[in-house]
């Protein structure tokens, strides 16, 4: 079983929200990240979405493009990030790992020989924002015959009658996008999204988690009753950034969110 | 895989799920507004009172005795704002307006689509924000001015490179936010299906045109028909109704910058690998991680990094030829067609003429060929002083 699928039958069984950051790999540099992946295992996050730097990502908003392109210039590869990966897995890390990437990364790496590597360097699931359902075919058919990691859907709050196309063979969890746009917009949810939300909870067989514009646990509050867990990425970020990637505070903001959800 | 967004193994919609719906949206009404007589009168009105179409197809009798073949020139130069980027302005902004939305937005490398976008909004009324690239904002400080005269919004984008590439970038995570009531127009012959057609639709009256031109001229079809490509936008205009004749050579002229070997240009097929930018799948410049690499060109209007998927497409079945030729040569063809001619060209059409007299060679005398001159080079005037005074040339 996929570790993704694994971590989500748990928290259903302990009736447990889910509580996943981003981190863009590669900051503050491959064993710092290492590190900060180490920490958050131990502080109780459930599932860690790891942003794969690319030049031109126009899913993101400006902490997370930045953060892209301080990590790029400071030399991460994706070569790096798989042997990085190998090394924390070796280690005996544990925690479910998603790349959140664009589809050119993956393309230029080949996607029979990217889909072989993610398996071997144990990366359990993967994010693709500009590959939308009509486009994951050869993608998807690989991972299907690699049965490695899993391609993780995303859908958007004018999704509509998508809806039950992207979610037939979803896997491991759902990733609601909060708002339209990119990442990073600060509690501004869509309007609609309370009504959006029970739409998707109730066509969704696996577990339905919100992101974007997510800071803390009371951000959440109001949808508390319909979504399985929160995804917190710019706001990670800009956290890791203002306080030198400290593991530490990286750890304190975890437990601490983890334990708001619960008392929501 | 949904092939009608294809051409071949390029195009598609490589964007995010939020903007799905948006593209199907825009696709339908594209389909059923080029269908409608009267939304065809009115782009034809336009295209003939505010632009000034037809645009003459212009026998060059001194460049053709000298190069010992027919050279006609299609004068898209002539058109209002300068270049053929108007052609498209003009179509995309009736579809917005019949689609209700009240804003649009584009994004600019030099400028000139910028200017043609805000010219067609303060026609038709539409509040317009322009996005450029901090770089290109301070290259191109004259078109910044005539687009805040048009009364729109030049906003300044500070990310990645500060150029073209991420100026789209930005115009397509606003767009992602505001599609509702806003109309993105693309510039070039790129983006996501259904944009590569609309383009083309839109700046294929630049073929029609000069077919009849032609034939009149001559009773027949030309041999070869040449235009630079960028994103692709004019010559895939230029392209368009010659596409099933086969008979006739297709060559687009990208931009080779200082050299392929230095790896200092803008000539995406040259390099020749595929991926994905901007919404499509097409040839693109990438490093060895995949990453998109700047692309270098004297002329701004054609550093993209990219070509249009049916490029690509045309590319791959070998009905079109990709060329490149280096800042030094476009220079050098600007200069003779100024000095025979009385035209000056964009840097960017003087990429054709430099390969059409290279093309001339190999041609007879009856032998006759168009070139697409897709805009006047009133804007380059400082980059060729710049230029000039480098290489000394007026000397």
């Amino acid at each position: 079983m996929n570790r993704i699928e694994e971590k989500m039958a748990a928290l259903q069984a302990k009736q447990e929200k889910a509580f996943i950051t981003y981190m863009t790999a590669g900051l503050p540099d491959m064993e710092g990240i290492k590190a900060l992946i180490r920490a958050q295992e131990e502080a109780g996050t459930d599932v860690l979405e790891l942003g794969i730097p690319f030049s031109d990502p126009v899913a993101d908003g400006p902490v997370i493009q930045q953060a892209s392109y301080k990590a790029i210039c400071q030399g991460a590869t994706l070569k790096k990030i798989f042997q990085m990966m190998e090394e924390i897995r070796k280690e005996g890390v544990n925690i479910p790992i998603v790349f959140m990437m664009y589809s050119n990364t993956i393309f230029h790496y080949g996607v029979k020989g990217f889909v072989k590597k993610c398996k071997e360097a144990g990366v359990d699931g993967l994010i693709v924002p500009d590959l939308p359902f009509e486009e994951q075919k050869e993608l998807q058919e690989s991972l299907d015959k690699e049965e490695g990691a899993i391609l993780i859907q995303l859908v958007s709050p004018v999704s509509g009658r998508r809806i039950p196309l992207i979610l037939e063979n979803a896997r491991g969890f759902v990733y609601c996008v909060s708002s339209m746009g990119v990442t990073g917009q600060e509690g501004n949810f869509h309007k609609e999204i309370i009504t959006y939300l029970e739409s998707v909870k109730a066509l969704s067989k696996i577990p339905v988690m919100m992101g974007f514009g997510i800071r803390t646990p009371e951000d959440i509050a109001p949808m508390k009753h319909i979504i399985d867990g929160a995804i917190v990425g710019s706001h990670f970020i800009r956290l890791l950034d203002q306080n030198n990637y400290d593991t530490k505070v990286a750890a304190d903001y975890c437990k601490g969110f983890k334990a708001g959800m619960e008392n929501l | 895989m949904d092939r009608k967004t294809y051409y071949g193994k390029f195009g598609g919609q490589f964007v995010s799920e939020s903007l799905m719906n948006t593209l199907e949206e825009l696709d339908l009404a594209f389909e059923e507004a080029i269908k409608d007589e009267k939304f065809l009168g009115e782009y034809h009105y336009y295209l003939k009172q505010y632009v000034g179409r037809e645009t003459p197809l212009y026998f060059a009798e001194r460049l053709s005795e000298k190069h010992r073949t027919k050279i006609y020139l299609k004068r898209e130069d002539l058109n209002h704002t300068g270049a053929h980027k108007i052609n498209n302005v003009i179509g995309q902004i009736l579809l917005a307006k019949r689609m209700g939305k009240t804003k649009v937005i584009a994004e600019t490398g030099a400028g000139q689509h910028g200017v043609a976008t805000a010219t067609g909004a303060a026609l038709f009324d539409m509040e317009c924000t322009v996005y450029m690239g901090e770089e290109d904002m301070k290259r191109q400080a004259l078109n910044v001015m005539r687009m805040e005269m048009l009364g729109a919004k030049v906003e300044c984008v500070r990310s990645g490179s500060n150029t073209l590439k991420d100026a789209t970038n930005e115009a397509i995570r606003v767009w992602a936010k505001t599609a509702e009531d806003t109309f993105y127009i693309i510039g070039s012959a790129v983006g996501p299906y259904p944009y590569p057609k609309m383009v083309k639709e839109f700046q294929s009256v630049i073929s029609r045109e000069a077919k009849r031109q032609f034939y009149e001229a001559e009773k027949r079809l030309p041999d070869a028909v040449i235009a630079c490509v960028g994103g692709g936008s004019n010559s895939i205009g230029m392209f368009a109704d010659f596409i099933e004749e086969k008979g006739v050579e297709l060559i687009g002229v990208e931009a080779a910058g200082k050299g392929i070997k230095t790896g200092e240009h803008a000539a995406a097929m040259a390099q020749g690998i595929p991926g994905t930018l901007h919404g499509m799948c097409s040839y693109l410049l990438q490093d060895e991680d995949g990453n998109i690499k700047l692309a270098h060109s004297i002329s701004a209007g054609l550093d993209y990094p990219g070509v249009g998927p049916e490029h690509a497409y045309l590319k791959d079945t070998g009905r079109a030829e990709y060329v490149s030729i280096t800042d030094t040569e476009a220079m050098d063809a600007l200069m003779e067609l100024c000095r025979l001619e009385g035209i000056i060209p964009a840097i960017e059409s003087a990429h054709a003429i430099a390969y059409a007299i290279k093309k001339a060679k190999s041609m007879g005398e009856e032998e006759a060929m168009i070139v697409c001159l897709s805009g006047r080079g009133d804007k380059d005037v400082n980059t060729i002083a710049d230029y000039l005074s480098g290489k000394g040339y007026l000397n």
